[in-house]
Formats: C-alpha cells, sequence, structure tokens
C-alpha cells in the first residue's frame, strides 16, 4: 500500500453538517468586532479589550519567522461569527446531537442521567463542553460540579455569571500584544471553555472540550481560561475535529492557564483537524497560542498533546515558572504526513527559584511533511537551582524532512539542563524481527511506533490514552512502502 | 515438513538440498561465515535475501510468501543477536504475536511469568523493554520464552546457547526436550557439545557452500575431534 493511497476517505471525521446558523458576511472591520460583542451581550470592558486588540493589530504583521511554508491568509475573505440557529439550550438541533455521537461524544445522554435520581450511584467520570463552529452547543455535569464550587462553562456564560473572574485572568497570561495570531484572537474570539476550581478542591472528573468545526470560509477563534486555585488540581483533554473542505480553514485559538500555591493542571489535547488531501489542498490552519503560569509556590503544569491533524500546525504550549518549586512539563506526539506542516515544541521559563521543567517530544515524519520542533529553556537570572531535562526524538518514515532547533539561555549557574535527541528511521531489522513473529508489516509499524511515543502517551489520562493510540493507527495505515 | 531443492541463495549457497522430518530433532555445524544463519533466515523470508530454486513448507511452496505469511503458517526463528525495541515491553510483544484477547490474558501473563522465574529472569521480566538494556543471555532466553509460548511448528534457534551460563544451558535442554513432539520440528545452529549431547539430535546437518552432509550424532563427534575439513 503506498503513500498515494491517502485520501479524503481515510479522514472519518470529513463529513459535514446541514444546519442552519446565523452568521456574519465575511470581512473584519471594527464593525464586526463590535458587533460580536453586541451578538454575546458583552459588558463595556470586555468590548473595550475586543477593540484595543483590533487597534493593535492591524498595526502587526503576519510573523514569518517558522520552517513553514503556506499561501497568504486573506483574513478579509473570511467570516468571524457563524452558530447554529436555535433558541434555547433545551432546543439543540439533532443535526448538532447526531454530529457529536457519531464522533463519539457523549451529550444528551448522560445529561439524562443527572435527571434520573435512583441512579445516583453512577458517578459520572467526564463533563464535556461541546463547541461546534463558534459556540458551545452543551457542557454535561455543571450542576454536579458545581457542588464542588466548581466552575466548568462556556467562555460567554462566564462573562456573563463570573465576570470578575474572567476580567482578573483574561489576557495575564497571554497579553493581547503577546503575537499576531493572539491579537487577532483577542479581538475577535467567540467561545471557549472557562473553568474555575476552588481552593483545596480536586476536581473529580476530567473535564473534555470538544471542538468541531462545521461552517466554511470561518475563523475559530476559541479562548479558553482554566484557573486552579490554591491546593486544587484538575484534568482537562480538548479534541479537536473538522470536515474535509478544499479551502483552509483557520483555527487561532488562544489557552491561558493559572496555577496558584500547590495546585495542579492536567492539560491534554488530541488534535486531529482535518490535514489538507494529499496534494495539500484544504486543511486547517492550527495557530494557537497556549501559556500557563505556575503563579502559586509548588505549583505544577503538564502539557500534552497528541498532533496527528491540521494542514500546518504552529504552537508552542509554554510554562512560565514563577512560583518557587513550580514545575512545568510537556509531552507531545506530532505526526505529519503526505504535506502537512509542524513548527512546534514548547517555552519554559524559569524565574523563580527551585524550578523544574521537562520536555519529551517525539515527531514522527512521512511522505512530503516537515515536521519541526522547536523549544527554548530559559533560565533567569534568579532562577537559582532550574532543572531542565529534554528529549527530543525524531522518527523519519520514507524521505521526510524533521528539524530539531532548540535555544537554550542560561543565566544562573546553578542551573543543571540536560538536552538528548535522536533522529532516525524504522530499522528494517525491527520489522523483519516483528514480522516473523506473524506480525503484518502495519502492525509491524504501529508497534515500533507506539513504543517510540510510549513515554508521551502514558501522560494522557487512560481512556484518552486508547484513543491515542488508535488515532496513531489510523493516521499511519498506508505508511509503509 | 520442509524441504529444500537445489536451493540457492544469492552468492553464499549453491544448490541446497536437503529435508526436514516432522518430529525430528536436527543439529547444523559449519565453519564460521559459510552461511548458517543466512540458510535460517532464508527458510524464515527475510526480504533483503534473495533466493533461487525450491522451498516447501508442508508441501507447499512458499518461496512467494511474505515473512509474516511464512511466520503464522508455523516457521519460528531464534535470532543469534535479537533487536531492541524501545517502548515495546516482553509481554507485549507476545501478545501481539499471539493475538491475545482479555479472556486468556492472566493465563498467559502467568504463563510468562512462570516461564521467566524457571530462567532465571527479574521479576518483571514482562514489563521490560524488548531486548533493550538486556545481556546477551537474557535475550537468548527471551527468544526461548518466545518459542514456548508461541505456537509453532518449525523451529530454527541460531546458536540459542552463546551467552548463556551452566545453569542456562541445562534449562535450555529441559525445556526444548519437553517442547519436541512428534508433530514439530527442531532446528538448532550450534557448535556446543553439551547442547549437541542434551538434544540427542536425529541427524547432523553439516552446512558448507554448495552442499550439505548429513550424519548422526558421531558426525558432530568427528568434528569435534578432526574439526571440519576432514568432513
Amino acid at each position: 500500500m503506498s503513500i498515494e493511497n491517502l485520501d479524503n476517505k481515510s479522514y472519518k471525521e470529513g463529513f459535514n453538517t446541514e444546519v442552519e446558523v446565523d452568521s456574519l458576511p465575511p470581512g473584519l472591520t471594527e464593525q464586526t468586532v463590535k458587533q460580536i460583542s453586541q451578538i454575546k451581550n458583552e459588558p463595556n470592558w470586555l468590548t473595550e479589550f475586543r477593540l484595543k486588540s483590533f487597534k493593535r493589530w492591524k498595526e502587526m504583521s503576519e510573523p514569518d519567522w517558522a520552517e513553514l511554508n503556506f499561501p497568504n491568509i486573506d483574513y478579509q475573505a473570511l467570516s468571524y461569527y457563524s452558530a447554529p440557529k436555535y433558541r434555547s439550550k433545551d432546543d439543540i438541533p439533532q443535526e448538532i446531537l447526531d454530529t457529536f455521537e457519531k464522533l463519539g461524544v457523549p451529550l444528551h445522554e448522560r445529561d439524562a442521567l443527572l435527571g434520573i435520581e435512583k441512579d445516583s450511584k453512577v458517578i459520572p467520570t467526564v463533563a464535556v463542553d461541546a463547541v461546534f463552529d463558534s459556540v458551545s452547543i452543551a457542557t454535561t455535569f455543571k450542576a454536579e460540579l458545581e457542588k464542588h464550587g466548581i466552575i466548568f462553562c462556556s467562555i460567554s456564560e462566564a462573562v456573563q455569571q463570573h465576570p470578575e473572574l474572567v476580567k482578573q485572568y483574561l489576557g495575564s497570561v497571554v497579553p493581547y500584544t503577546d503575537n499576531y495570531f493572539a491579537c487577532l484572537n483577542s479581538a475577535v474570539f467567540t467561545d471557549g471553555t472557562f473553568c474555575y476550581i476552588p481552593k483545596g478542591v480536586r476536581c473529580p472528573m476530567e473535564l473534555n472540550t470538544y471542538f468541531r468545526i462545521n461552517a466554511r470560509n470561518t475563523g475559530q477563534f476559541e479562548r479558553t481560561l482554566i484557573i486552579a486555585d490554591d491546593d486544587s488540581y484538575v484534568s482537562y483533554l480538548e479534541g479537536c475535529t473538522a470536515p474535509a473542505y478544499d479551502e483552509n480553514t483557520l483555527h487561532a485559538a488562544v489557552v491561558e492557564l493559572v496555577a496558584h500555591d500547590r495546585a495542579e493542571i492536567k492539560y491534554s489535547t488530541v488534535q486531529n483537524w482535518y490535514p489538507g488531501d494529499e496534494n495539500g489542498v484544504g486543511g486547517v490552519y492550527n495557530f494557537v497560542t497556549k501559556r500557563a503560569r505556575c503563579q502559586g509556590v509548588n505549583s505544577k503544569v503538564s502539557w500534552t498533546q497528541v498532533e496527528t491533524g491540521s494542514a500546518v500546525t504552529w504552537k508552542y504550549p509554554s510554562c512560565v515558572l514563577k512560583g518557587e518549586g513550580s514545575v512545568g512539563e510537556f509531552y507531545s506526539v506530532a505526526v505529519t504526513k503526505g504535506k502537512q506542516q509542524a513548527d512546534t515544541g514548547t517555552k519554559m521559563i524559569h524565574l523563580g527559584k527551585n524550578t523544574k521543567s521537562t520536555i519529551i517530544s517525539k515527531g514522527i515524519s512521512f511522505g512530503d511533511s516537515t515536521n519541526t520542533y522547536r523549544g527554548m529553556v530559559k533560565v533567569n537570572p534568579g532562577a537559582h537551582n532550574a532543572r531542565n531535562y529534554t528529549k527530543c526524538d525524531s522518527l523519519m518514515l520514507q524521505d521526510s524532512r524533521a528539524l530539531t532547533i532548540p535555544y537554550v539561555t542560561c543565566e544562573n549557574n546553578s542551573a543543571i539542563l540536560e538536552h538528548e535527541a535522536s533522529a532516525g528511521k524504522i530499522s528494517e531489522e525491527q520489522m523483519y524481527y516483528l514480522q516473523s513473529r506473524g506480525l503484518t508489516e502495519d502492525d509491524a509499524m504501529n508497534c515500533v511506533v507506539n513504543g517510540f511515543c510510549k513515554d508521551v502517551f502514558q501522560k494522557l489520562p487512560l481512556e484518552f490514552a486508547a484513543e491515542a493510540n488508535k488515532l496513531l493507527g489510523v493516521t499511519l495505515e498506508g505508511a509503509v512502502g | 515438513m520442509l524441504k529444500l531443492t537445489n536451493f540457492s541463495v544469492q552468492d553464499i549457497l549453491q544448490n541446497i538440498n536437503v529435508q526436514f522430518d516432522e518430529g525430528k530433532t536436527y543439529v547444523i555445524m559449519g565453519k564460521n561465515g559459510v552461511g548458517k544463519s543466512t540458510l535460517i533466515h532464508s527458510i524464515m523470508g527475510r526480504p533483503d535475501l534473495e533466493t533461487e530454486g525450491s522451498i516447501e513448507f508442508l508441501d507447499q511452496d512458499i518461496s512467494e510468501l511474505s515473512v509474516d505469511e511464512r511466520a503464522r503458517l508455523g516457521i519460528f526463528v531464534s535470532f543469534q543477536t535479537p533487536v531492541s525495541i524501545p517502548g515495546l515491553s516482553n509481554f507485549q510483544f507476545i501478545k501481539q504475536s499471539l493475538d491475545i484477547k482479555m479472556p486468556e490474558m492472566k493465563a498467559k501473563l502467568d504463563n510468562f511469568k512462570t516461564l521467566s522465574s524457571q530462567m532465571n529472569l527479574p521479576a518483571d521480566w514482562d514489563k521490560r523493554n524488548l531486548n533493550t538494556d538486556a545481556s546477551g543471555g537474557e535475550k537468548k532466553k527471551n527468544e526461548l520464552i518466545q518459542l514456548l509460548m508461541l505456537d509453532k511448528k518449525f523451529a530454527m534457534l541460531d546458536e540459542p546457547d552463546s551467552g548463556l551460563d551452566v545453569d542456562g544451558i541445562k534449562t535450555l535442554v529441559e525445556q526444548l526436550n519437553n517442547w519436541k513432539n512428534k508433530n514439530n520440528t527442531l532446528v538448532v545452529v550450534t557448535h556446543y557439545e553439551q547442547l549437541i549431547q542434551g538434544l540427542n539430535p536425529d541427524a547432523v546437518i553439516v552446512l558448507q557452500k554448495d552442499t550439505v552432509k548429513v550424519g548422526d550424532k558421531s558426525l558432530a563427534e568427528q568434528i569435534f575431534n578432526n574439526g571440519f575439513d576432514n568432513v
């Protein structure tokens, strides 16, 4: 089976959903920004935040330093708001529920479970916030979580119900001036997830947001904000898919995490945005700014990502290690095939004393793709006893491009930084050995690749480790030969 | 069981004719570099070894079959230097090879642990990465466990004794003799007298570039006494 056999059919999430929508016409002006704010009934301070960002965005220019090659984006040709039409949350169109069902995301049934009183010993393990295009459709188990004081809802709802919290933290980790795409996002973001875990609370279930892009020619600008107060814990996972369209879709999200004293946030992503066809036509541009501030003493944030989709992936989930003894971790598996391109990695910024960071990055590339790891480890003068361990491994199947670009800056000589890297192919010897035990070529390859990714998969929440494994298997189909 | 007729492998082996029968044990000997491993791996079907001539397994021509197809028919090879596969544990490998389903999982794992403890392998052997950070002897023992757990008819062992200590050899002989039955065939490449004695082979095959000499155990004794050149 050769690479040339890959086509849209193998991206099973490539279907689209026919549903009535409210949308703004294409184009981006100050008026568009005001309209978005108006549709969402936002308070003045937020409208001002958007307008300030939009003004700044117009003065900025698109960055071009990445190892990425894509045609210029026409920002005026995109629509910045598209939401499915329905009256109330109880009135969600069946087509949308069906979409999430088809994608394996449980929604309605779980809601029904909560209503059945006698079934109170059914302990939910996953709460889901489903975002369809620009809008959060449903969030399950909100009531259950509220009993613990946990807020888990869409950002739009948080702006209405908990404006003080949003105002305090929005833009505090990723300022609107940070970069071109974050600035654009700050002007036109529509929805995303908001989560607040109060002091001393360990969130009793996995929180899960599922992003589904459906409308054509729209930009998707999610904004997610997660705050873990002192001594709290939360594990959050986001999943992403999109239909197979010929046009490129821009996904420019911003995720901000704040961890206070002794708090821990685990943030996992399984991304399978439509990657484009074998000629590189269509596909999602995934330009995301994700950053965590480990504000508190002994706070900890772990980023785990499995990226298999997108035409172009450009993201560096990072940690600012401010609190003394804080810990930042980054575990990543990034797969590129066909004409996909990825320039991804992380930034670990050590500011406080005794901070620690771990980076494990696995890149798998085949076909004509380019897979670049770009990572920064920065130790500031005040970061006594900083520790970093970085391991970047590249696995190249067939002729593809893999690059590793580490930036290491150390301004404190009590720091210890370790960096290991490897690059290689799957050896014929390994394939032969596995096949001599009866494994087919595809299974043998899966074995080797899974072994390669094991360190990262182990960090995913249990339910999703299995999903990630499956996704990797599907992604690699036909990679041999 | 397996028959080679006018079988050649590139310019290493020419026109080899040999037959292996069910229920029998064979020892293959030969000078270093003559092509013993080559012969074994070409029977397994290693893709880089071009062969000519006929190779029949259970009366079926298998020359066009891939490695994994031959494995599934029941052919097994124990490697001289098994390759390491990081991230894949020893038991997981067996799980994949046997395609073990949930109901049988515990029984198979217990079986694995029993075998590895019989061979004096560390208690966490099932979790260790395949052939990674293992001594030569440990890797050989792992190969043996695979043979014992996978249901194979035709087993070829390439110097299974190298790296094993005295106890290891004893266990190897015991386990192999246990494994042998009237329906399978064991082929062992070795120069180790103790092993040959213990296995009590039905035939000893001395491989040369373009021919094989077949004899009984006394042929092995002859080689030990007088070397290969007087065969």
